[in-house]
C-alpha cells in the first residue's frame, strides 16, 4: 500500500513546491519508491527536476485514462524518484475533472493506476480552492500544509480545517501542518508559532523550515537541497520535517 | 514493457572519454561519478540449482544479494553476511526475505562460492540538452580474482540503464555506442563468464544420468557408457561428501554406487566374471561403509518432521534425541572419511575405471553377453525383474514378516535403475514413462514400511544412551509416543500396499510390459 502525501495551502509562495520535492527526494534516498506527481500548471516542481514540462494530450487526456498513465512518467536523476510531469493544460484541470459523474474521486481513481509501483506518492497542488484542491482531498493519506508564521498567513489553516472537516472528528484526511519560511530571530514569527503550537487540536510537526538562501537557490541549482547543500540548515530541517512525518503516518496506520 | 536495461561487452578497455565522444554527436553529453572498485563473489549451489531459475547470487559489501539474471543490477532480496569463504547452508543465513527466497529453490544445498571479482566501475550519467539524465552508463573493468589474490582480467562490459520516461534515447544511446565502440551484446551474465574463467560450470554439475543408448549397440559397449558416466557422478560427489559440504553430496555418491551395482548384476554376461566378483564386491563394501552415515544424515534432516509425529507438548520433550543422533552423525562421518579416504577405497576406484576403459576390448570367450545388442538383453532383464516382482507381491499379505516387503523393495529399485538407466534411452516412453509412475507409487508405499520399520529399531537402539542424558527420562516416554506413532504409520503403509500394488502388476499394466519387453 503506497502512502499518498499531499502539500496544499490556500495561498502560494508558502513553501509547498519546496517541501514536495525536498521530501519526495529524502523518501526516495531512504530507499523507497516515490512518484512526485506536479499538479501544479506552473510546473514549477517539473522544472526542479530538469523534466520537461509536457503531458501528453494534456489534462483532459490524463484523466480520461485512455492511455496507461504510467506512459507520462518521467525517472528524475534521482534513484527511485519518478515524476509525473506539470503543464500549461493543468489550468483547466477542473474543468476536464468536473466531466466526470463523481468529479472529486477521479483523480484517485487516476492515482490508483499508478501507485502499485510507489511506496509513496507526493502531490504538489496548485493554490486554490477548487475541484482539484477537493480531490485531492479525497485522494490523499495526509496534507502537508506549509504556514508561514505570520497571523494572515495562519488563517488559510483555519480556512483549510473548514474545508476538510475538524481533524479531531477523524475525517478522513489528516492534516499535519508544519511552519515553513521561519525567520526565527523576529518576534512577530516567533510569536505567532508559540500561539499556534498551543492550538491543541492542530497537529503542528515540530519541524520548521527556515527562511532560507539555499532553499531560494533550488531554482538554480535544479536540485533539492540535500544534494546541493548537505548539512546546510535547510536540508538538516527537511530531513527533521521526513522523519517526523514517517513517524506520524506509521503512528496513524 | 520497454527493455530497460542493456549490457554490452568490449574486446578492449573502454575509456570513458570515447563514450562522451560517441554520444555528443547525438547532442548528449556525458557526466562522470566518483570510479569505484568493489570485490564481489558468485555463488550457487554445486549443481547449479540458482542457474537453472535464471537466478544470480552475489555476495559484495558485506551483503548478500539475489537477482533476477540479465534484468539490470537490481536485488530483489538481500541479507548482511560476512565474506562466504566456506560452503553456506540456507540455513545459516539470518531469517529473512533473502533465506525465505532460497530456501524452496535449493532446500538442503549449500551455497558455493563460485568466484571472486573484482570489478573496477565508472559510473556516467548521459544528460539532454537541459542537463537531464536520460540514461545511466557503467564502464565496468572486472579482473577474477584467484585463490592467490591473482587477477586476470575479463573482458570489458558498459551496462546501460534506462531512465523511465526517456526509452527512445536509451535505444538511441545503445545503438550509437555498439556503433561507435564497436561493442557486442553481452551473450552471457559477468557471473557466468567469471565462474567459467574460474573453471567452473555456470550450470552446475549436475547428477543426472542421461547417456544416449542404440538398442543395437553392443551390450558391452552400452553398459561401459552408462556405469562411466555414474563413476564420474561418483567422482564428482566424493569430495563434498568427505568435507561434508551438504547432505546431496553422500546421497548422490551413494545413488551412483548403487546404481553402478544394479548394472554389474544385470548385466553380469558382459563382464570378465573374475573381475565383476572382485568389483561387486568391492562396491558393496564402499555402500556399506557409507550407509550409517547416510542413515544418520536422513534423520538429523527429517528430525522435524519426524517429531511432527507427536502431539505438540510432547515434541519439545524429544530434544536431548536430536543430540544424540547429532552426535551419532559426526562419528558414523569420521568413520566413513577414514573408510573414503583408504588405500581400499582409492584402489577399487581405479580398478572400476581400469575395467570400464578396457572392457570392449577384453576377450569375449567368458563374456557371453558381451556383444549382443543391448536392446534386447536390457528387454530381458526388465521383463524378467518385473516379473520376479509380481510373483512376490502376490505373496505378500498383511501379514508377512517385514523382511518380504524389505526384498520386493530392493527389487523395485533394481527395476527403476534398469528403467531409468536403459529404459528410458532404448524403448517407448509412452510405455517406460507410466511404469517408472506406477513402480514410484508402490516404491513409496514400501520405503516408508521400510523407513518406518528402521526409525522404530534405531530409537529403541538409542534408548540407553538418551536415557542418561539431562531430561533423559521425559525424553525416553515422547520417544515412547514417537514409536507407537511410527508403528502405526509403518502399519498404514501396509494397508496402502494392496492397492499400490494392484496397479503395478494390473493385467493392464502386465500387457504394456509384454508388448513393449516381449515375452
Amino acid at each position: 500500500m503506497s502512502i499518498v502525501l499531499a502539500t496544499y495551502n490556500i495561498k502560494g509562495g508558502v513553501g509547498k513546491t519546496s517541501a514536495a520535492v525536498n521530501l519526495a527526494y529524502l523518501a526516495a534516498r531512504g530507499g523507497h519508491r516515490t512518484l512526485l506527481w506536479d499538479l501544479d500548471p506552473q510546473a514549477a516542481s517539473t522544472f526542479l527536476f530538469r523534466v520537461r514540462p509536457k503531458l501528453r494530450g494534456g489534462a483532459r487526456k490524463l484523466v480520461r485514462m485512455h492511455a496507461p498513465v504510467v506512459q507520462q512518467i518521467k525517472g528524475t536523476d534521482h534513484d527511485r524518484l519518478d515524476l509525473l510531469p506539470a503543464d500549461f493544460s493543468l489550468r483547466h484541470l477542473d474543468l476536464a475533472l468536473d466531466a466526470f459523474k463523481r468529479p472529486t474521486t477521479r483523480l484517485a481513481r487516476v492515482l490508483e493506476s499508478v501507485t502499485p509501483d510507489y511506496d509513496y506518492v507526493f502531490l504538489d497542488c496548485p493554490p486554490s480552492i477548487s475541484l482539484v484542491s477537493e480531490s485531492v482531498f479525497e485522494a490523499a493519506d495526509a496534507l502537508l500544509v506549509p504556514v508561514i508564521p505570520a497571523t494572515l498567513s495562519s488563517r488559510t489553516f483555519e480556512q483549510l480545517e473548514e474545508l476538510t472537516g475538524d481533524d479531531t472528528s477523524g475525517g478522513p484526511v489528516q492534516v499535519l501542518a508544519f511552519f515553513s519560511m521561519v525567520e526565527a530571530r523576529r518576534a512577530l514569527h516567533r510569536g505567532a508559532m508559540a500561539r499556534l503550537r498551543e492550538v491543541h487540536h492542530l497537529t503542528m510537526l515540530g519541524a520548521a523550515i527556515p527562511a532560507s538562501e539555499d532553499v531560494e537557490r533550488m531554482g538554480d541549482e535544479r536540485n533539492p537541497v540535500a544534494v546541493f547543500a548537505p548539512g546546510s540548515i535547510a536540508a538538516v530541517s527537511y530531513e527533521a520535517l521526513w522523519w517526523d512525518v514517517q513517524r506520524r503516518m506509521r503512528a496513524g496506520r | 514493457m520497454t527493455d530497460r536495461t542493456a549490457e554490452l561487452v568490449a574486446e578492449r578497455e573502454l575509456a570513458p572519454e570515447e563514450i562522451a565522444a560517441a554520444l555528443a554527436e547525438l547532442g548528449l553529453a556525458v557526466r562522470a561519478a566518483d570510479a569505484d572498485t568493489i570485490e564481489r563473489v558468485y555463488l550457487d549451489t554445486f549443481d547449479g540449482l540458482l542457474h537453472a531459475e535464471g537466478l544470480t547470487l552475489r555476495w559484495q559489501r558485506g551483503q548478500l544479494e539475489l537477482l533476477p539474471a540479465g534484468r539490470g543490477d537490481i536485488p530483489f532480496a538481500a541479507a548482511a553476511c560476512p565474506d562466504p569463504a566456506g560452503p553456506l547452508p540456507v540455513a545459516q543465513l539470518s531469517p529473512g526475505p533473502l533465506r525465505d527466497a532460497l530456501h524452496p529453490v535449493i532446500d538442503v544445498r549449500a551455497l558455493l562460492a563460485l568466484a571472486r571479482v573484482r570489478v573496477h566501475s565508472t559510473p556516467l550519467a548521459v544528460l539532454d540538452a537541459l542537463d537531464k539524465t536520460v540514461a545511466r552508463l557503467a564502464v565496468e573493468t572486472p579482473a577474477l580474482v584467484s585463490g592467490s589474490g591473482r587477477e586476470a582480467l575479463l573482458r570489458p562490459r558498459l551496462r546501460l540503464a534506462g531512465v523511465r520516461g526517456y526509452e527512445r534515447e536509451l535505444a538511441l544511446v545503445r545503438d550509437r555506442l555498439s556503433g561507435a565502440l564497436g561493442l557486442e551484446p553481452a551473450g552471457a551474465t559477468l557471473a557466468d563468464e567469471a565462474v567459467r574463467a574460474a573453471g567452473g560450470r555456470p550450470e552446475g554439475t549436475g547428477a543426472k544420468v542421461d547417456v544416449a543408448l542404440d538398442a543395437n549397440e553392443r551390450a558391452d559397449a552400452a553398459a561401459a557408457a552408462v556405469l562411466s558416466r555414474m563413476l564420474e557422478i561418483a567422482d564428482d560427489n566424493l569430495p563434498g561428501t568427505i568435507a561434508d559440504t551438504d547432505s546431496e553430496f553422500l546421497h548422490d555418491y551413494r545413488v551412483s554406487v548403487r546404481r553402478s551395482r544394479a548394472v554389474l548384476r544385470e548385466l553380469k554376461g558382459v563382464f570378465p566374471p573374475g573381475e565383476l566378483g572382485e568389483l561387486r564386491a568391492e562396491l558393496r563394501w564402499l555402500q556399506q561403509v557409507t550407509g550409517p552415515s547416510r542413515d544418520l544424515d536422513v534423520y538429523v534432516l527429517e528430525f522435524d518432521a519426524t517429531r511432527a509425529l507427536v502431539p505438540g507438548e510432547e515434541r519439545a520433550e524429544l530434544e536431548p534425541l536430536r543430540a544424540v543422533l547429532g552426535g551419532r552423525r559426526l562419528v558414523a562421518r569420521r568413520q566413513m572419511v577414514q573408510e573414503l579416504r583408504s588405500p581400499r577405497a582409492v584402489g577399487a576406484r581405479a580398478r572400476w575405471g581400469s575395467m570400464l576403459e578396457r572392457l570392449v576390448a577384453l576377450p569375449g570367450e567368458d563374456r557371453p553377453d558381451a556383444t549382443a545388442p543391448i536392446g534386447e538383453l536390457a528387454a530381458a532383464r526388465i521383463r524378467r525383474v518385473y516379473r520376479r516382482m509380481v510373483r512376490m507381491g502376490r505373496a505378500i499379505g498383511p501379514d508377512s514378516p517385514a523382511e518380504e516387503y524389505h526384498e520386493l523393495r530392493k527389487q523395485g529399485k533394481e527395476l527403476r535403475y534398469l528403467l531409468e538407466l536403459l529404459g528410458v534411452p532404448l524403448f517407448d516412453a509412452g510405455v517406460v514413462k507410466p511404469m517408472i509412475r506406477a513402480l514410484k507409487g508402490l516404491q513409496d508405499v514400501l520405503g516408508r514400511h521400510q523407513d518406518r520399520e528402521v526409525q522404530t529399531a534405531t530409537l529403541r537402539a538409542l534408548a540407553d544412551e538418551v536415557s542418561a542424558l539431562p531430561g533423559g527420562p521425559a525424553c525416553l516416554i515422547a520417544m515412547g509416543v514417537l514409536v507407537d506413532r511410527l508403528e502405526r504409520d509403518a502399519a498404514a503403509a501396509r494397508a496402502e500396499f494392496a492397492d499400490a500394488f494392484a496397479s503395478f502388476a494390473s493385467a493392464e499394466q502386465r500387457a504394456r510390459v509384454r508388448k513393449a519387453f516381449g515375452a
